[in-house]
Formats: structure tokens, sequence, C-alpha cells
């Protein structure tokens, strides 16, 4: 199988062949000129160098996203120009799993890091487990810990230090957020040496073969960029109060498990359980859309006359607008709610804003669980909202 | 001598938020032209978003190609040649053609010719009427591109005047925007226009010492304006429709006044309207009427190709490819492509230029 590896999804221009498992290019560039004027001509020499004609390829892995939103696209759209002749199956790969498959020998947490701009990496986090007793340079296991996602970097060094496992930082986002990686990351940590640092192609392609071996597999016509942020416009008309709130069915559990996964961490609960959790008759749960997106969600749970409320979530980028407050709001209206007697909650005790926000909702702190969360480790607050005080 | 062969080219439009594949033969015979409009996307943000519209190209580039090619009844073997804009335009929304182009020669292995936009919204005309040759003079008025230009050759264009401010069609959006008319302007003017009195206001028309083939639509827009806010604060009713005649007469009247003294002062015998303005019904009319109470062939595109398309493209592609221009891969979108070499030189100029139509 002849595999062709392109990358622009960031500062680098890269492109690699693999040939029946064996890497017969490996091109990258890191200087000032646009994608558009060096990508092709890359690809173009490689194929010549090595005797390649473009319709002998039998799959396009491409860097899908995170990343430049210019760069993705000259990647997905030089792609789309070599696939469609031959209808070569075009397999899309994050940007952020190549990244770190270029460090499959390592054991350990791997942290890919893009500069996201506005004070932002694009990232994730992957657990590398190398297969020992193996041939193979690339037998390895890597275990999603973190979703990619534009994230402030503090957070997500934070949930490192929650792991507690040696990591690898690889990137050219690293030189942005190298004092904050320096002063805040508690467990041993390093960074990938500069030779390997950066987007490669030949990584990508390896891992783009493994991914339509599985059944990944897409056309010159239906694959497009996965950018993780939407348009300045859309996020501005986001902003403007384009959110809509209604009841969460069973339907949304999908959604609704990624939001939490991404927001709540280790006290994300799982699809099956929000399915189970939003058909149920003692459970009531409210979620805000906005242009057809999840962007939040809460719910209560009536337990002998007591609410429960949880699964409060609201997507970062749709934070500080209120959505919180509305949702809490809703869920204990004793009109529009399921439970007229008191509320209760439980709060990560280091949760400022979460606590702000009930307190405005009318909830006390009436006690705190020592040790109540993990990873991090914190104590939780708990609040009541009692109704029936003054009477 | 052999009989001369047919020349086939795949053109492919994406400057702005149309995303437009076409195969043209000879440069006159339109085989097949698809659009992919993103309108509606942007009708709710007022105008058109530049990352917005690269997304819809990517999404929308293999489809607009394969229907092309498909309409034609052609294989990438049956072409000559790709034609695609490479400027100018929004950058991200011209790479994804220009990328996608690129490519696409290069696995086929086929020439590509790199297109200017405006000279395709020229070449429409070459469609539209296969007996036109240059030379002619060819008003191209739409939202990003106002120019009055001598067309000497085949590609070979002199700018007589060109925007000092708004294009035309941004002028109308403007407007539009302000009439409480919507988005895309042009054609809710045109249409709110219909009803209204051209004359029921005077709006200046502005004119430029030293320059007088430019255009400058801004003090208009801002006479516009100011009458629309005047009127609000002190809670005096306006007819929209009498503002929006008034308004269009006084972008017509200049744009019909420069272009037909454009003619007489070159001395070329027809003239032609291209881009989007070119759809607006009064400017069709009144530049007609100038035409013939002159004496001159008048050429004018049908709707359909005086806005964005890829037919055009491949009007255009095909006489840069006759010509001999080849582009390489690592050709670039170039967002403020000027229109040849030739776009700064002329300034009232004429002389030379009217030694060099001889």
């Amino acid at each position: 199988m002849r595999v062709l590896g392109i990358d622009s999804s960031g500062l680098v221009a890269a492109a690699a062949l693999v040939d029946d498992g064996r890497l017969t290019a490996d091109y990258r560039i890191d200087h000032k000129k646009t994608h558009s004027q060096t990508l092709l001509p890359m690809i173009s020499e490689i194929m010549r160098m090595s005797e390649c004609d473009p319709g002998s390829l039998d799959l396009i892995a491409v860097a899908a996203g995170p990343g430049s939103f210019t760069g993705l696209r000259i990647g997905a759209s030089t792609a789309k120009g070599l696939a469609y002749d031959g209808d070569i199956p075009i397999v899309p790969v994050s940007t952020l799993e190549a990244l770190a498959w270029q460090l499959c020998d390592n054991e350990g947490i791997v942290c890919p890091v893009m500069d996201a701009r506005r004070g932002q990496a694009y990232t994730a986090l992957y657990r590398m487990q190398p297969v020992w007793k193996s041939t193979d340079g690339a037998d390895s296991v890597m275990i999603e810990e973190l979703s990619p996602r534009a994230a402030d970097m503090g957070d997500v060094i934070e949930r490192i230090n929650a792991l507690g496992e040696r990591t690898i930082f690889i990137g050219d986002g690293i030189p942005v957020f190298a004092q904050l990686i320096a002063g805040k990351t508690e467990v041993p940590y390093r960074c990938a040496p500069p030779w390997r640092n950066r987007q490669s192609a030949a990584a990508l392609a390896y891992l783009g073969e493994r991914k339509y071996m599985k059944g990944v597999s897409e056309t010159a016509d239906t694959f497009a960029p996965v950018y993780l942020r939407a348009s300045q416009a859309e996020r501005e008309a986001g902003e403007a109060g384009n959110v809509t709130y209604r009841r969460m069915t069973a339907k949304d559990a999908a959604p609704a498990a990624a939001l939490e996964r991404d927001t709540l961490g280790r006290e994300a609960w799982s699809e099956a359980q929000l399915k189970e959790a939003a058909d149920r008759s003692d459970s009531m749960y409210i979620m805000a859309e906005s242009g057809g997106r999840h962007v939040a969600h809460a719910g209560i749970r009536d337990v002998c006359g007591i609410g429960e409320l949880g699964n409060v979530c609201v997507h970062p980028d749709f934070r500080r607008r209120g959505i919180g407050r509305e949702l809490v709001s809703r869920l204990i209206n004793p009109g529009e709610g399921l439970c007229e007697g008191d509320v209760t909650l439980e709060v990560r005790y280091k949760n400022e804003a979460a606590f702000m926000l009930y307190r405005k909702c009318g909830f006390e702190e009436e006690g705190v669980r020592p040790g109540f969360y993990a990873d991090p480790s914190d104590d939780a607050r708990i609040m009541w909202l009692r109704r029936h005080r003054d009477a | 001598m052999s009989e001369k062969k047919d020349i086939t080219i795949l053109a492919i439009e994406s400057s702005c938020d149309e995303t437009a594949a076409a195969v043209v033969r000879n440069g006159r015979h339109v085989m097949s032209d698809i659009i992919s409009s993103q309108v509606p996307v942007h009708v709710k943000y007022g105008g058109v978003v530049p990352e917005i519209a690269s997304r819809k190209h990517i999404e929308a580039i293999t489809g607009c190609v394969d229907g092309a090619l498909k309409e034609a009844g052609v294989t990438l073997k049956d072409l000559d040649g790709v034609a695609v804009t490479y400027g100018p335009g929004l950058v991200g929304a011209l790479l994804v053609g220009v990328g996608f182009a690129k490519s696409l020669a290069f696995a086929a292995d086929l020439p590509l010719v790199g297109v200017h936009h405006i000279d395709g919204h020229i070449s429409a005309n070459y469609i539209e009427d296969e007996t036109l040759k240059p030379p002619f003079v060819c008003l191209v008025a739409s939202g990003g591109h106002s120019n009055l230009v001598y067309v000497r050759d085949y590609g070979v264009y002199d700018i007589l005047g060109q925007t000092r401010d708004d294009a035309a069609g941004e002028a109308f959006d403007k407007v539009s925007r302000a009439l409480g008319l919507g988005y895309p302007g042009g054609p809710a003017v045109d249409r709110a226009a219909r009803e209204g009195d051209p004359d029921a206001y005077e709006f200046p028309r502005a004119k430029i010492p030293d320059a007088s083939y430019d255009f400058s639509f801004s003090g208009l827009k801002s006479a516009v304006l100011n009458l629309i806010n005047h009127a609000k604060m002190s809670g005096e009713e306006l007819r929209v429709a009498n503002i929006a005649a008034s308004f269009e007469k006084a972008v017509v009247d200049v744009l019909v006044e420069h272009t037909v003294r454009a003619a007489d002062e070159t001395g070329a015998k027809i003239v032609s309207i291209a881009g989007g303005v070119a759809a607006n019904t009064r400017l069709r009319e009144c530049m007609g009427k100038a035409c013939s109470e002159r004496g001159l062939k008048y050429v004018h595109p049908s709707l359909r190709l005086c806005t964005d398309n890829a037919a055009m493209i491949g009007a255009a592609g095909y006489y840069r490819f006759i010509a001999g221009a080849r582009s390489g891969l690592d050709l670039n979108a170039e967002p403020n492509l000027p229109l040849g070499d030739r776009e700064r030189r002329f300034h009232g100029n004429m002389g030379k230029t009217r030694e060099g139509a001889q």
C-alpha cells in the first residue's frame, strides 16, 4: 500500500510517502513561505524523487485539524484535488494525534500543544503504551486521556498534574506556553527534541494507514477539516444571545456526554448514564443550544421531596453569559422545575465561579465534605436552597 | 493545414461567496456551468463572512468540479487545461480553488492557468456574443470592483478609471442595509427602485479632477445615509422606493456617462458591461440607450454571467492558455492582484492609449 501523508496545519509544511510500510520520502519545511507555495511543490518533488506517479497512490492521509484554519484548508484542498481523479480514499488524521504518535515509543503521557491564539492552545492528552518485545517500532497503544480542544493551557496542566505521571510536551505551541509549562507542571516533564517536535507527515501517514485498516475512510467530496472552533462571526452571533433552552431527552445523550467529558473530567457521566437519567420520571434535564450545537446542560433529581442538582456544565466558549444561571433558575423554579422542596448540591471547593453562580441562585453553603473529589483532589462544598427558611 | 483542435478548459472560481466550476470549449462555448451559492448562509450576517465562506468552499469544491465534468460529459483526459481564479478576492476563499486546481492539474498532468477574476468578468462577454472581438470598452462593476477598461486585445487591458473608495456594488449593499432592504443589496435596491421616483432626490455625482474616469461612491453613500438619519431624527416619513430609485439613478448616471465618454475618446465602436452590478435593470437599460444614441454596439452578459461564475473564468483562461500562459505548482492566491501590469499606469493618459489602440 502506498500512502501519501500531508500536514499543513501549523508553521510546518510536511509531506511523506510510505510504501508497504517503508518510509520512502519525508520532506518537512519550517520557513516563512506560505503552504500554498510550498506544499504541492514538495509533494511533486518527493513523487519525482521516488519515481511515483500520483495515480499510483492507494491512500492520502491528511491532517484534519485542529490548526490554522487556512493551513488546514490548503492541505484539504490539495488532498481533494489529488484524490479526485483516481477516487483515492482520504483518511483524516487528528493533527494532535499525529503529533503525539511521533512519541509512540515513550511510556507515559504525551501532550501535543499548538498555538490557538487568543491565549489558548489546541491540545489533548494521550497515554502512550509501547508494546515491549516487539520488532515493530510503531507497535504501541495510544489512549486518549483528554479529547482535542481549544483550551487554556493552565487548565490542561492541572489535568496533567492530576494524572500524576511523567509527561512529554510536543508541538510549535511550546515556545508560546513555555513559562506556564515550567511554572505550573508538577509532574516530571520534558519536551520532544527539535527534530521531532513539529508536525510529521511520516507519523501521520503511518497513523492514517492504521486508521484506514480500521475502516476510517473519506472521499475527495466528503472530507472536511475539523476546526474545533466556530468562526469569529458565528461566535459573536452566539454571544449576541442566540441561545435557546429546551428539555433534554435521551436523544441528546451523545453530545451531552461529550460536553461532560470536556468540562467535568472524572465526574463526567457516560452516554448511557445520561440517556437513562434524561428518561427518568424523577429527573429533569434542561439544555442550551446555539446554532444547533449542544453548549450547556444541567439536571435535577427529586429524591424523596428534596431536589439534587447536578451535571451543571457549560462549554468554555459560552461561559460568562448567564447560561449556567438560566439553567439552574429554570430547574429550581417551582412552576417550571421538577421539585417544589429544598434543593441541594455539591461543588468543588476551588470552583469559585460555580460557587458564586449558586449563591446568586439563592443557595447557601452549609457544610464541607473533605476530600470528596479526586483528579485533582478537592473538598466539596455542600450547598442548600431552603425555600421555607422563614416560614 | 490540419483542422484547428478544440481546446477544452475546466475552470474553477472561489474568490468570494460562490463556489463554481465550468467546462468551456474554445473560450466561447459553455459545456457546463455549476454554481454553489452561499448567499443564504451570509444573509444573516448582512455580508460575506470570509471564514465561513472559506469553510463552505472546501465542502462544496469537489461536488462542483464533479458536477461540471459530468454535465459536460467529459473526463479529465478530455481536457486541455485547468483554469483557476487566483485573485483578487478573499484570500482564504481563493486558496481553496487554487489548492484544488493545482493538485488536480498535477495529478491529471494538465497545464494550469491562473486567471484574474476581473479578466473573467470581462470575458463573460465573449460567451454572450460569440462574434465579440477586442478592442472595446468595458465597464466592470461589482461588489468588490469598479473599473472602466479599454480592452486592447484578449486579456490586455488599459485601466481608464477605477474607484477611489467604495465599489459600486458595495454602495448598493450599504444603502440597501440602511434602507432595511437586506443583503445582497444589488437585487434588493433594484426591486425597490422600480416602484420609486428616480427624481425624488438629487444626490451628488462625484467628479474627480485629473482623473475624469475614476469613480467615487462614498460621498453618494454618505448623502443617502445622512438623508435617512435626518429623516429619522425629525420623524419625517421617507419613501424607501424613492430613495432607492434616486440613489440608483445617481450611480447609473455616473457609470453610463464615464463609459460612453471613454468610447468616444478611445474611438472604440463597442461597449460592454460586466460584474454583478451589470445585472442592474436600470444600468442595462440606460447603457443600451446611450449606446444606441451614439451608434455604438452594446454587449451585455445575461444575468447568470454577470454574477460570479466559473464559465467566465473558462473563457478568460482559454485566451490566457492559447497565449501560452502557464502557472506553476507554487501558484498562490493574490487577494490584491492588479489587472495586468497596466492597472496603475493609466490616469488621464489618453493619448498613449489611443495610439496603442491603432
